[in-house]
């Protein structure tokens, strides 16, 4: 591929030559505080059940905490422990086990909250399945590329998906609970 | 080296972190890609209060939408995609954008005189230019984009992307030749 005739063909004015320009001032405080907003708007009953909500997000965040003490496993961490100078090989693969560590205990977590679950709406049902496929091709991709990081990063968000849709049937079953 | 400046890989648990709502990985992104989310929502809008303020609404429906990210094509030209969407919203809201200044421009470490004119003329040429020729010839010539993909997010067809982009193309080049025969005029003058 010859890549300078493709840059002038693309870029014939060269426009990428161009020097970049710095952005103002950091916005980082205000875009937190605007992500923040709809959690602090809750009063009253929707108050109470945000924080019932919240103890179910402690479930959720359970799961994170514990890809710290889940043994990563199949993967030899005796072999990583002994060397005291990180590279980019060993960063890669501490990265691939804690997402293979996360993605296990979040299938073992889903498979109990489902037992504990009620019933889900059809439209979530629908997402439900839809999700539980995309794993499933994940999973075929898997069995070919087994240490991607790129497919493990996508199993565990998937996972994450299947999580939270549970969490908000947990949030609505126990809101109608409390107004009884 | 990138094709672009939006090209930066963030890895998987920071972006399954920022998925679960996590801040600081959010704003681990937010770092990796605020400059280069600037400078697209400046190409297009041509305007630094606008650009700053497209940057900061992309960012937070990014976070409030990443949950659609499915990670099965790079994270940064999803999220350059979500501010070249506000930049062209934006852009439908504002009937003649600001000037830009040129203490915008960072200086080359170099100072090269020579470089640092010919960026100039190029600037002011593409300052020149409609925002809809602007937006086409970055997105095109830049970002990468095809002329599908431009048509898309314009709402209009690929033949409009591809008129658009001749057509700014040359309305550049004319105005840097006219400049630099003004100048040539004056040396022999």
């Amino acid at each position: 591929m010859n890549t300078s005739s493709n840059h002038e063909t693309r870029d014939p004015l060269g426009l990428r030559d161009l020097p970049a320009m710095t952005p103002p001032e950091d916005g980082w405080k205000q875009i937190e505080a605007a992500l923040q907003e709809p959690a602090r708007s809750g009063t009253g009953f929707r108050g109470r059940t945000a924080l019932l909500a919240t103890a179910a997000c402690v479930l959720l965040a359970a799961l994170v905490v514990l890809k710290t003490q889940a043994p990563p496993p199949a993967i030899g961490p005796q072999e990583v422990a002994t060397i005291t100078q990180p590279d980019a090989s060993l960063e890669q693969d501490q990265t691939l086990n804690d997402l293979i560590a996360m993605s296990q205990t979040l299938e073992k977590q889903l498979k109990g909250i489902r037992t504990h679950s009620g019933s889900i709406p059809a439209s979530s049902a629908v997402y439900v399945a839809e999700l539980e496929d995309m794993v499933a091709q994940v999973d075929t991709r898997l069995s070919v590329s087994p240490g991607s990081i790129n497919l493990w990063g996508q199993r565990v968000n998937l996972l994450l998906d299947l999580a939270q849709i549970y969490q908000q049937q947990w949030e609505r079953e126990y809101g109608r609970m409390a107004s009884l | 080296m990138a094709e672009n400046a939006f090209e930066i890989i963030v890895d998987e648990l920071t972006l399954a972190g920022a998925r679960r709502g996590d801040m600081a990985a959010r704003e681990r992104i937010y770092r990796l890609y605020h400059t280069a989310s600037y400078n697209v929502a400046m190409r297009v809008c041509n305007c630094r209060e606008l650009a700053q303020e497209v940057t900061h609404e992309a960012f937070i429906t990014a976070f409030r939408r990443i949950r659609q990210f499915r990670g099965d094509a790079p994270f940064w030209g999803w999220l350059r995609r979500v501010v070249v969407n506000h930049a062209i919203s934006a852009l439908r809201k504002l009937p003649k954008a600001d000037l830009v200044e040129f203490q915008d421009y960072q200086a080359s470490a170099d100072g090269d005189q020579e470089s640092i004119g010919r960026a100039m003329d190029l600037e002011q040429a593409l300052q020149r230019l409609s925002h809809e020729d602007r937006a086409v010839i970055w997105l095109h010539d830049v970002e990468g984009y095809r002329h599908g993909e431009i048509a898309q997010i314009f709402g209009k067809t690929e033949s409009f992307s591809k008129t658009r982009l001749a057509r700014a193309r040359q309305k550049v080049r004319t105005m840097i030749e006219s400049r630099e025969r003004a100048e040539r005029t004056q040396l022999t003058g």
